[in-house]
């Protein structure tokens, strides 16, 4: 009786998603629309995959061990193998539970073994699960640090953060960088989100307090996060595009708050990574899912320095 | 350096009654201002409803046993060769042993309440209540309780003994940080089950732990 109850439950539900599903996603697994319960997506929107242009991808909250990330990590390599992206941006929360030996190779190592091998390098930054030994990892290429700066081209440069033990130090430091930065482009990494629609953790109000104006100030273009298990493309806050990523392995299915009103897409009934492509003055992004569908897609334009 | 601690920490416990922050609103609800907490003072130095000069200085009692033991930290680390910035897992785990070796030779007589002292327990529990019988408590507790679905008890755990392997290192919210007295880098406050635990987090031992810390 309880199982037929529950039957007819996730009939229902099934009939409710498919039918409101968005036509311009072309998201489908069988016959249901995984974008179903999502807002809805514009038309995809290709990287461009320019000779010269920087490519790289985007993964957070992933390092569970679990068939999932693994499956998201063929994904990864599937890409690579027609769109050559040297750098990964980790947003933190790299190892969950045990952090012994075996662990960095079934929860890293192992699932992205092909990108490694091909030379990609992993830049991370660390979540609230991550223990801070992981800073002199060498394939974290963190140089030992909690934060650390890194510039993959001299018009593009990532400030790798840490939010779960922030300091004054950090901040002030933060500031000489930014300020001391002639990059254009100007990315800021870190796990816990200055906007997000998450109702298990949502919007770091106390960190935005702090972090934003110097964002704002020193024209930061983009922002990308984790903590939250879902991908989220949050509406541009004061010019600055934000991106939670934090669907690399763990997922929190359902999890977006849709009465947030700062969605410009979310994505959370499946495990998903992004990958980019910055040339000249726009960054084109892709998010990814486990079965390989572009969920959302977009470009965006840099902040301008006006003088 | 103790009267700037307790300031600090006063300061900061008080935060954690008006900030209702992690929350999707536009902006961070003011916590009351006070004159050593003005409306104007950033987020990193606000202040919520001033402690009792008795709990600040029931606070301030960690502040010399979390000194102690940095300093002990510090020392045995020199001693240690020096972990190379890109370090195998291997190496890693390797340092991290020894660094525990260590610590727990020199500090083999340590007990329960050497560092979160008897006065500043009761304290911490009620700053802790406060934090989770907020607004916003209910949230917060899912948030350290997720991936923390241990009984802290049947672990056994004891001051001094090695952080276990397989136990999850858990979310502690900015509200609990802000509302607890501040730490170097070398140790971190974690929950384990409804336990606070004061973490090494270079040697992975358990520097002290307050037992049912969390409200139920």
């Amino acid at each position: 009786m309880r199982t037929r109850h529950l039957s007819l439950i996730v009939l229902l539900f099934l009939f409710i998603v498919t039918g409101v599903g968005d036509r311009n996603s072309g998201i489908t697994a069988g016959t249901i629309r995984l974008e179903a319960r999502q807002s809805p997506a514009g038309p995809l929107v290709p990287l461009p995959n320019r000779a010269g242009s920087f490519k790289f991808g985007v993964l957070g909250d992933f390092g569970t061990g679990s068939q999932a990330q693994y499956q998201l990590a063929e994904q990864m390599v599937t890409l690579h193998g027609r769109f050559k992206y040297d750098t990964v941006v980790l947003v933190g929360d790299n190892l969950y539970g045990s952090q012994r030996p075996q662990d960095f190779k079934k929860k890293f190592e192992l699932p992205y073994k092909p990108l490694l091998d091909a030379g990609v390098k992993f830049y991370a930054s660390l979540g609230n699960h991550d223990a801070r030994e992981q800073r002199s990892y060498k394939l974290f290429n963190m140089g030992g640090n909690l934060y650390y700066t890194f510039n993959p081209s001299p018009d593009i440069r990532f400030f790798m953060l840490e939010s779960s033990y922030p300091t004054p130090e950090q901040f002030d430091w933060l500031e000489k960088e930014l300020k001391a930065s002639g990059s254009n482009w100007k990315i800021a990494v870190f796990h816990h989100p200055l906007y997000s629609s998450g109702d298990r953790h949502g919007s770091d109000l106390l960190l935005r307090e702090v972090l934003e104006p110097l964002f704002v100030k020193y024209h930061v273009s983009v922002v990308l996060n984790g903590h939250d298990h879902f991908y989220e493309r949050v509406k541009p806050q004061k010019g600055i595009a934000y991106f939670v990523v934090g669907s690399g392995g763990q997922l929190r299915v359902g999890n977006i708050d849709r009465a947030s009103g700062i969605t410009a897409k979310g994505f959370d009934t499946d495990q998903a990574f992004m990958a980019a492509e910055i040339t000249g003055d726009e960054m084109y992004f892709n998010a990814i899912s486990r079965l390989g569908q572009t969920v959302d897609s977009g470009v965006l334009t840099r902040r301008k320095i006006t003088p | 350096m103790s009267a700037t601690r307790s300031v600090v920490v006063s300061l900061v416990a008080a935060a954690v009654l008006a900030l209702g922050a992690c929350t999707r609103g536009d902006s961070p609800p003011a916590p009351p201002a006070t004159s050593a907490s003005p409306a104007s003072a950033p987020a990193t130095e606000r202040v919520v409803g001033p402690l009792t000069p008795a709990d600040a200085q029931a606070l301030a009692t960690m502040n010399d046993r979390l000194k102690e033991y940095v300093d002990l930290h510090t020392k045995i680390e020199r001693s240690l060769p020096t972990l190379p910035k890109e370090a195998t897992p291997v190496q890693i785990d390797k340092n991290q042993r020894a660094f525990e070796k260590l610590m727990r030779e020199a500090r083999a007589t340590a007990k329960p309440g050497d560092i979160f002292t008897p006065e500043a327990r009761p304290v911490i529990k009620r700053l802790l209540a406060a934090v989770f019988g907020g607004p916003d408590g209910k949230q917060l507790k899912a948030s350290i309780m997720d991936e923390n679905p241990v009984d802290a008890a049947a672990l056994k755990l004891t001051v001094n003994g090695r952080y276990p392997d397989t136990v999850p290192l858990t979310t502690v919210p900015p509200q609990v940080l802000q509302t607890l007295p501040k730490l170097t880098e070398d140790l971190e406050y974690r929950f384990v089950g409804d336990w606070l635990i004061l973490l090494d987090t270079h040697a992975h031992v358990i520097a002290d732990f307050i037992d049912n810390a969390l409200p139920k």
